[in-house]
């Protein structure tokens, strides 16, 4: 019941989640199963802290336990949910998140030659933040990053993260627009067609 | 350009959740809350609760050596909690704090084959972790991990493995999906090493641990008792998850013997938390063991588990010390009544583990060890 493959190669599957009964803790013990590894890694990623990414997804399960029964099936799935509780928790660590970004900032673009550790490490760390990227990403306004992230690491459609968010459809559009352009000039892009290209993330 | 693309895949891939981290964030919310008690019985019974744990871990006596006392005699009984305080003192002078404090433990979780040739239960999500981190700031820390071979989990799931034709992989309902196990190894795997890193364990300072009480009633006011902040209604202190608590300190924190066995005394003392007696682990080793009251778990095929998965059952959380030296061997969750998935299991049947394999101090910097634990 507990058991969960460890070794984070396995498919995270895409579930309908009908519209389960969060009421009886034993149920809400399989939204935990179902969800945790995921969440986890989301908050891992963004933090890059092992004891802030465990905070941040076991008290995204204590919170939708508490608040299950404001749980609203018609605003959006209960990954979508989560996700929203996650990310709220994880501003609460903005500090943890603007620490490894920074940090990341300051590695240059371009990888260096890599050693026998440095590929070893590959496997779990992200090697390929850094530099400008790492940097546009901490400068972007809180709001923009929350939104760019859950589309891009969570893979959460727009409708679902205005309602993880609690924000309107349209301010998801605005928001990731702004942030692809932002990330755009911060990495040199040029081209001027891109400006113009409408938003389609 | 597509920029979502890009972050996408810049975003690396996190070392996941270990199963004890799991296991915490879980039972945070399934468990049953313990029944609540009278005020005046508390008050009244402090008194009376610090006079009998000193007797709360008792373990008969077996062999040569217990013969000279008659059966019920107070002599006739090791008692643990005074058996870790009087090792834990005579090893207090010799144990300096040291320089690397290192961590070397196994997590692995059980599963069902239901096969032709019967019944077995296989060791999955098989994990061995080791980490280490100087005593100061700037010494440097490492975890490492590694996938150890899934395999069956005892001698008698071992016969009926051999019957099945010894497969070496295993297809097994895992949470909400099949999931295959295979009794292959991987290499030991370093996550984000650091040469600056040290001087913290969990969430303390080595100041912080040096200075922690080895009083039981303190350290029991600090750790297993509920916070202010802490969620209303939800079983936070439970017997189980003080187990846990109890467990993941005694692994993280490089504490003196004094302060272990105040952990261990603050545990046994515990309301929920009784005696069980010997228990052999996994690999092997016997040792005495605390355990919680019993909570009770259901599945259900919401996530579209299959029937054969599905039902309830009722199991506690164990913990296993060294008799001789108190040291931790380990922790699991085991079966007290069948059923569900675990219909056709005795009780005892171990659900999932974490075994310490090492644990302690190093003068120089610690490495995980090649060998494999089974």
């Amino acid at each position: 019941m507990t058991g969960e493959p460890l070794n984070g190669d396995s498919p995270v599957l895409e579930k309908p989640v009908p519209a389960p009964s969060l009421h009886d803790p034993e149920r809400f013990a399989e939204i935990f199963d179902g969800h945790f590894a995921e969440i986890h890694r989301y908050a891992a990623r963004r933090l890059e802290d092992r004891d802030a990414a465990y905070d941040v997804a076991s008290q995204t399960f204590l919170e939708a336990f508490r608040g299950r029964h404001r749980f609203d099936g018609s605003r959006g799935t209960v990954r979508s949910w989560l996700y929203g509780i996650a990310t709220n928790l994880i501003g609460k660590h903005r500090r943890t998140e603007q620490r490894a970004l920074r940090a990341r900032a300051r590695l240059g673009a371009a990888p260096p030659a890599e050693g026998h550790a440095d590929r070893v490490n590959a496997r779990v760390s992200a090697q390929g933040l850094r530099g400008a990227l790492a940097g546009a990403i901490a400068a972007l306004p809180d709001g923009e990053r929350d939104v760019l992230l859950l589309v891009a690491l969570a893979d959460l459609s727009h409708e679902e993260v205005a309602a993880a968010l609690a924000i309107p459809y349209g301010t998801v559009g605005s928001r990731l627009s702004r942030a692809r352009k932002r990330l755009r000039k911060a990495l040199g892009g040029t081209n001027p067609m891109l400006d113009l290209e409408e938003d389609d993330g | 350009m597509d920029e979502i693309r890009m972050v996408r895949e810049a975003y690396g891939e996190p070392a996941p959740p270990t199963l004890r981290e799991m296991t915490r964030a879980r039972a945070l919310f399934t468990d049953e809350a313990p029944p609540r008690r009278r005020r005046w019985r508390l008050k009244a019974g402090i008194g009376l609760v610090a006079v009998g744990a000193a007797a709360s871990v008792a373990i008969a006596l077996t062999g040569p050596g217990g013969g000279g006392g008659t059966p019920g005699a107070p002599h006739a009984q090791v008692d643990l909690d005074r058996e870790a305080v009087l090792a834990a003192a005579s090893k207090a002078e010799q144990v300096p704090a040291g320089k690397y404090w290192y961590s070397d433990h196994i997590t692995g979780q059980s599963y069902i084959m239901r096969t032709k040739a019967g019944t077995y239960a296989i060791a999955g999500a098989h994990t061995e972790f080791f980490r280490w981190a100087g005593a100061r700031k700037g010494m440097g820390e490492g975890f490492w991990g590694r996938d150890l071979p899934a395999r069956p989990l005892t001698a008698a799931d071992e016969a009926v493995w051999k019957r099945d034709g010894s497969p070496k992989s295993f297809r097994v309902w895992s949470n909400d999906h099949y999931y295959t196990y295979t009794a292959a190894a991987t290499d030991w795997k370093v996550d984000r090493p650091s040469a600056i890193g040290g001087g913290t364990f969990g969430r303390l300072t080595t100041r912080q641990v040096h200075d922690l009480p080895s009083d039981p009633a303190a350290l029991a006011a600090r750790f297993l008792k509920p916070k202010p902040g802490d969620a209303k209604g939800l079983a936070l202190n439970t017997p189980r998850l003080k187990v846990l608590t109890v467990g993941t300190l005694l692994e993280e924190l490089p504490v003196s013997p004094a302060v272990r066995a105040g952990l261990m005394r603050a545990l046994a003392r515990q309301p929920g938390i009784h005696p069980i007696g010997k228990v052999t682990d996994l690999l092997g080793r016997t040792g005495v063991a605390l355990a919680s009251d019993p909570v009770r778990n259901t599945a259900t095929g919401e996530f579209g588990a299959p029937k054969a998965e599905q039902g309830t059952f009722s199991s506690r959380a164990v913990i296993v010390f060294d008799q001789k030296t108190g040291a931790l061997l380990g922790q699991h969750e085991e079966l007290v009544e069948p059923g569900g998935p675990y219909r056709a299991q005795r009780p005892g049947f171990v659900i999932n583990y974490v075994l310490v394999r090492g644990l302690g101090w190093a003068e120089s910097q610690p490495k995980p060890p090649a060998r494999l634990p089974f």
